[in-house]
């Protein structure tokens, strides 16, 4: 399709700029935008936003330049009518080629999320147990093995942590940003999922699925804390449930 | 110009319709009023509803009145009534349904030409547009910054799910409505739908149940996100009954129309017109009306489970009853997924057939571009899954779904090869159809990639009930969908109205809403990464400069639609007049006169190629 | 096409106009009778400090919501939703609660959360409890975290079973309200939201948080830091 092409440099370099402006972006706008992953979770989450931004770059810049190129080599400047083109009915080099491109691409996102789902699902074994109660329109969070039931989340360092998610009323969505996890609190079940904080500061737990008149407030504060502060941190709290 | 049809020449007084005479829009509304008055006045004496609170059982009783009323009153029971009673209608009753010689009044009434009711379609989609769209601006309004200022929570939460709703309808029939009526009839050379009085029906169904969607915000709005996620939905009043009421006409409407149109297509084929000669934009309609037909009854089982629930107290989604909002979830998708490529089918098909006559060259690689629709819509059954990743159902199930969802790209990937493919060495015409095609490919792009980031499961969980979902299926809806309808709409306009679109406001249109979109989704998709959740009435100030470049590009969008609208309705009365054949294209439906006659054609028109051999003698002349 | 002239500007203009009659209607439908925000009374003897009061009702005929309660007369409301306090100030907090009750969906608001000194006092006597089937109500404020000083406070106002001496006040008729009293102190300009943690709220499956509980100025309502 490009034998005999005009402006077929332009074509190219357009490609090329758009490309790297792509990449640019995709990895300035990743790390000035996402929060500061706190959990291998969220430190796949941003990996895989980059990477995917980086593969979506020069694809997007493709058609991108494609359209550019049509519209300065292609456009038509005459009056009137513009006469008809050589007709291209099929072209199979060209339809395999993208087939081929497109599939590549399509098995390797496959391969990368299939395989970081299967890492995902599996635990270390001996994990700190949070149970989570999302209720209209706050989060409790409760320390099974321990007197603790408390309105703010405070995790360990480096150590798995599995929450056990319920709602008491309609469905809520547990979603900490800088841990990469989110499941809904579905009433009357119990939703599982893992994650390993590793890196200490406050975050934010925020409700994602909608649920009623103050949806956009049912939040709290968290804190990934060293071991020994959380030890001290529990067995500083009074007994409320 | 000469029709077919003896009585043109010998009367210009409309003569039989019997009721119909007496029967328009106006006697639809009036009738639908008193109606829903009365079944509002007996059910609470049926109900006893207590004193201060409407219950479900009136609400869904006044919405039944009002769907019987309009019916009534707009004329849809005067032909099964007239047939049961022995009393069919005649030529002439025919003739007057179908809208001959009456003038302006004919697009207010029952009528039954394909190509009345291609622009009663125009029409209810740019009001729905309208409604939702000021909506959108109040929405955007009040996240202009953090806090509740514009509008309470209870307001704000009531308005997302219908803004959510009316713009689903509006941009289901955007394309496939207008156009798979006026255009697709002569576009395969039949002289109307195969059912006309169902044509007639889906249209006013769809009304009826809009006005009714409409309804819900003055009985206190839909509080539940457009999803009306079970367990939340127990919370709402009455204005879910009306919605749910509203969506089970709907998809009675839909079911209608994509009955009439695979019949037309299979059926009403002139001579010739074999399946691989096909205007692209025909299997589009197909490809669309099956899809539909698989999709909407899900929806309709979704609703009508829903109104069970809350008039008779069964309990498909009460778990102390047995039952799972699950099942509410599973339904809602299984219609929610293939409903997005009921939407985008007719508008990427109409694009196909807009850059091959632009273009002035064949489409190209049309028999995998229709392979690709085909691939889609079945691939589109089959995901609907990922809708459910993060809801805590069936995890096990998140592998497979990502799979079948990632596959998808494959079928995408391939508009975009036969679009540009198809303008590739050609001779472009730049009129204002291609210039919304070129906004389309800009923007598909960008909805279509971050589509691929919401399919990978472990980063799903990081974005799913984020603003980056809403930025990423805006870029599908209005970025795509709606570009690709307005430039069908720039395309198709001089034929129903002999009269270009202007082409200075339409690019003035153009610009304005291109901008806003980048401006007020790109926006978006950061505000969703930095991790703004959706559906919010307020939020962190960390979200504060996103939300509010937002909301500045929403206002440029607002500026761009009426932009055109003051194009569409300036070039309707008085623009440019284009003749029948304007952009010199092949396809059928520029070979008849414009306005086109009733019955589109004098003679039974002889297909002998495809209608996108460009350069050679022109198809049937 | 002449015949169509003028057809677009007048549907166009009939469905534009239905849509914001529409709006209109919505908002009237909506729109709770407009409380003027409660301003925290400056303390005359103490610095940086105020106080407010507020009641809990079990139906709406005090007068908040208009005459005989508005319209929904049978929903249990509190006397206020907004109320303006000032910035770094130590806040006094009474609340008269006149409604019965029963037991919380969660134990966790039996407790006393967050107040100054952990504790409130009930009719005079100092507390950090209720029994966990005498929950009136709650008054449970949150902030946004990251807008201003987080604070999570969350009071139970015990049920009140008093039957004798009946007030008159607006419309209704109450038995004599128990006195909640707790304090917190402010940070700077900020907004809280309040609402109440019991389920007092009309439902279809019984969770209790539908009508009342989900209507703007019944139960819920912001704090103003200013």
């Amino acid at each position: 399709m490009f034998s005999g092409e005009k402006n077929l440099k332009s074509f190219f370099w357009a490609w090329a700029i758009i490309t790297a402006v792509g990449v640019f972006l995709s990895v300035f706008l990743t790390h000035r935008y996402m929060p500061q992953m706190m959990s291998n979770d969220g430190n796949l989450a941003t990996e895989t936003t980059i990477l995917f931004s980086i593969l979506a770059a020069p694809v997007a810049a493709g058609v991108y330049a494609s359209a550019l190129h049509v519209m300065r080599t292609y456009r038509y400047r005459g009056e009137g009518v513009p006469p008809a083109a050589t007709p291209i009915r099929e072209n199979t080099k060209t339809l395999v080629t993208w087939l081929t491109a497109s599939a590549v691409l399509t098995v390797f996102v496959l391969v990368w999320g299939l395989g970081a789902l299967a890492a995902e699902n599996s635990s270390s074994g001996n994990p700190l147990i949070v149970n989570v109660t999302g209720q209209q329109w706050v989060w409790t969070f409760s320390y099974p093995g321990s007197h603790v039931t408390s309105d703010e989340l405070y995790l360990p360092e480096n150590r798995e942590v599995e929450f056990r998610i319920t709602s008491v009323d309609v469905t809520h969505g547990f979603w900490v940003a800088n841990f990469g996890v989110q499941v809904d609190a579905n009433p009357g079940v119990i939703t599982t999922i893992h994650t390993k904080p590793n890196r200490l500061g406050a975050f934010v737990v925020r409700c994602e699925q909608f649920c009623g008149l103050n949806h956009a407030f049912m939040e709290s504060v968290g804190h990934v804390v060293s071991p020994k502060q959380f030890s001290n941190w529990l067995t500083s709290q009074p007994q409320r449930a | 110009m000469v029709t077919t049809l003896e009585h043109t020449a010998t009367s210009a007084e409309p003569k039989g319709g019997g009721l119909a005479r007496h029967q328009n829009f106006a006697t639809a509304i009036i009738a639908g009023g008193i109606l829903a008055w009365v079944f509002w006045f007996v059910a609470r004496r049926l109900f006893f509803a207590d004193s201060d609170n409407v219950s479900d059982e009136v609400a869904v009783m006044t919405a039944t009145g009002w769907m019987i009323g309009f019916w009534i009153g707009i004329g849809a029971f005067n032909g099964p009534f007239r047939w049961l009673v022995g009393r069919d209608h005649t030529r002439e009753d025919d003739l007057y349904y179908a809208g001959h010689n009456l003038g302006r009044a004919r697009y207010w009434k029952y009528t039954t030409d394909h190509k009345v009711v291609g622009v009663q379609y125009i029409i209810t989609t740019m009001g729905l547009l309208a409604v939702g769209g000021i909506l959108a601006m109040a929405i955007r309004t009040e996240l202009i910054v953090p806090g509740n200022h514009f509008v309470n929570q209870q307001v704000y939460n009531g308005f997302i799910a219908i803004h959510g709703m009316v713009m689903i309808l509006a941009l289901i029939v955007a394309v496939s409505g207008p156009w798979g009526n006026f255009v697709m009839p002569i576009m395969i050379g039949a002289r109307d739908m195969a059912f006309p009085r169902l044509n007639a029906l889906s249209l006013w169904t769809l009304v009826s149940a809009a006005v009714l969607l409409v309804t819900v915000l003055a009985v206190g709005g839909l509080p539940v996100g457009w999803v009306v996620m079970g367990t939340i939905a127990d919370q709402a009043g009455v204005g879910m009954d009306f919605f749910a009421m509203a969506i089970v006409v709907f998809t009675v409407s839909t079911t209608v129309a994509s009955i009439n149109l695979i019949t037309t297509v299979i059926t009403m084929r002139t001579k010739g017109m074999t399946l691989d000669r096909l205007p692209i934009f025909v299997w589009g309609t197909l490809v669309t009306a099956v899809l539909a037909l698989y999709a909407f009854p899900f929806f309709f089982v979704a609703e009508l489970n829903q109104i069970l629930d809350r008039t008779v107290s069964t309990s498909f989604y009460v778990a102390a009853g047995g039952g799972t909002s699950w099942l509410q979830a599973n339904l809602f998708w299984l219609m929610g997924h293939p409903e997005v490529y009921v939407i985008l089918i007719p508008a990427i098909a109409a694009l196909f057939e807009i850059s091959s006559v632009m273009a002035r060259k064949p489409v190209f690689s049309y028999r995998t571009a229709v392979g690709s629709m085909v691939a889609l819509s079945g691939l589109s059954a089959l995901v609907w899954a990922h809708h459910m990743f993060t809801s805590g159902w069936a995890p096990a199930l998140g592998g497979p779904f990502m799979v079948t969802t990632e596959l998808i790209s494959i079928p995408t990937g391939i508009f975009f090869l036969v679009l540009v493919g198809t303008l590739w060495r050609g001779n472009v015409w730049m009129k204002l159809p291609t210039v919304w095609m070129f906004g389309f490919i800009f923007n598909f792009i960008i909805g279509g990639v971050t589509g691929i980031y919401l399919s990978d499961v472990p980063l799903d969980e990081q974005l799913h009930g984020t603003m980056f979902v809403t930025a990423h299926f805006h870029y599908i809806f209005v970025g795509s969908v709606l570009f690709g309808a307005i430039s069908a709409l720039a395309f198709w306009f001089p034929k129903v109205t002999g009269r270009y679109l202007n082409e200075w406001l339409g690019r003035i249109s153009f610009w304005l809403v291109f901008i806003g979109v980048q401006i007020t989704f790109g926006a978006m998709f950061l505000s969703g990464l930095k991790g703004m959740p959706r559906r919010v009435a307020s939020y962190d100030l960390a979200f504060e400069h996103t939300n509010f470049i937002s909301t500045m590009g929403a206002y440029i969008i607002m500026a761009g639609m009426l932009v055109l609208l003051g194009a569409i309705i300036h070039s309707w009365r008085k623009g440019e007049p284009s003749g029948p054949n304007p952009w010199q294209a092949n396809s059928l439906e520029w070979q008849v006169p414009t306005p086109v006659p009733l019955e589109n054609f004098e003679t039974e028109p002889v297909v002998t190629e495809d209608p996108y051999n460009y350069g050679e003698e022109l198809v049937n002349s | 096409m002449n015949r169509s002239k003028g057809l677009g500007v007048a549907l166009a203009t009939v469905l534009i106009g239905g849509g914001a009659l529409a709006l209109a209607g919505f908002a009237l439908a909506t729109a709770s009778p407009h409380q003027a925000a409660l301003q925290c009374v400056k303390s005359t003897t103490q610095a940086h400090a105020c106080s407010f009061t507020i009641s809990t009702f079990p139906d709406s005929e005090e007068g908040v919501h208009g005459k005989n309660g508005g319209p929904h007369p049978d929903w249990v409301t509190y006397s206020n939703d907004n109320i303006d306090v000032p910035a770094h100030t130590t806040v006094y907090v009474t609340i008269d609660q006149y409604d019965s009750g029963g037991a919380a969906n969660n134990p966790y608001f039996d407790n006393v959360v967050g107040t100054r000194g952990g504790f409130d006092t009930v009719n005079g006597k100092q507390t950090t409890k209720v029994g966990a089937d005498d929950i009136g109500h709650t008054f449970t404020l949150h902030g946004i975290p990251g807008n201003g000083k987080y604070l999570f406070i969350s009071v139970p106002l015990p049920v009140n079973n008093a039957t004798k001496t009946p007030l008159k006040i607006g419309d209704g008729e109450y038995a004599k309200p128990v006195v909640v009293k707790f304090s917190f102190t402010t940070g700077g300009a900020t907004v809280y939201n309040w609402n109440c943690e019991f389920p007092c709220g009309g439902s279809r499956e019984g969770n209790g948080f539908g009508e009342a509980m989900s209507s703007y100025g019944y139960m819920s309502g912001t704090i103003t830091v200013e």
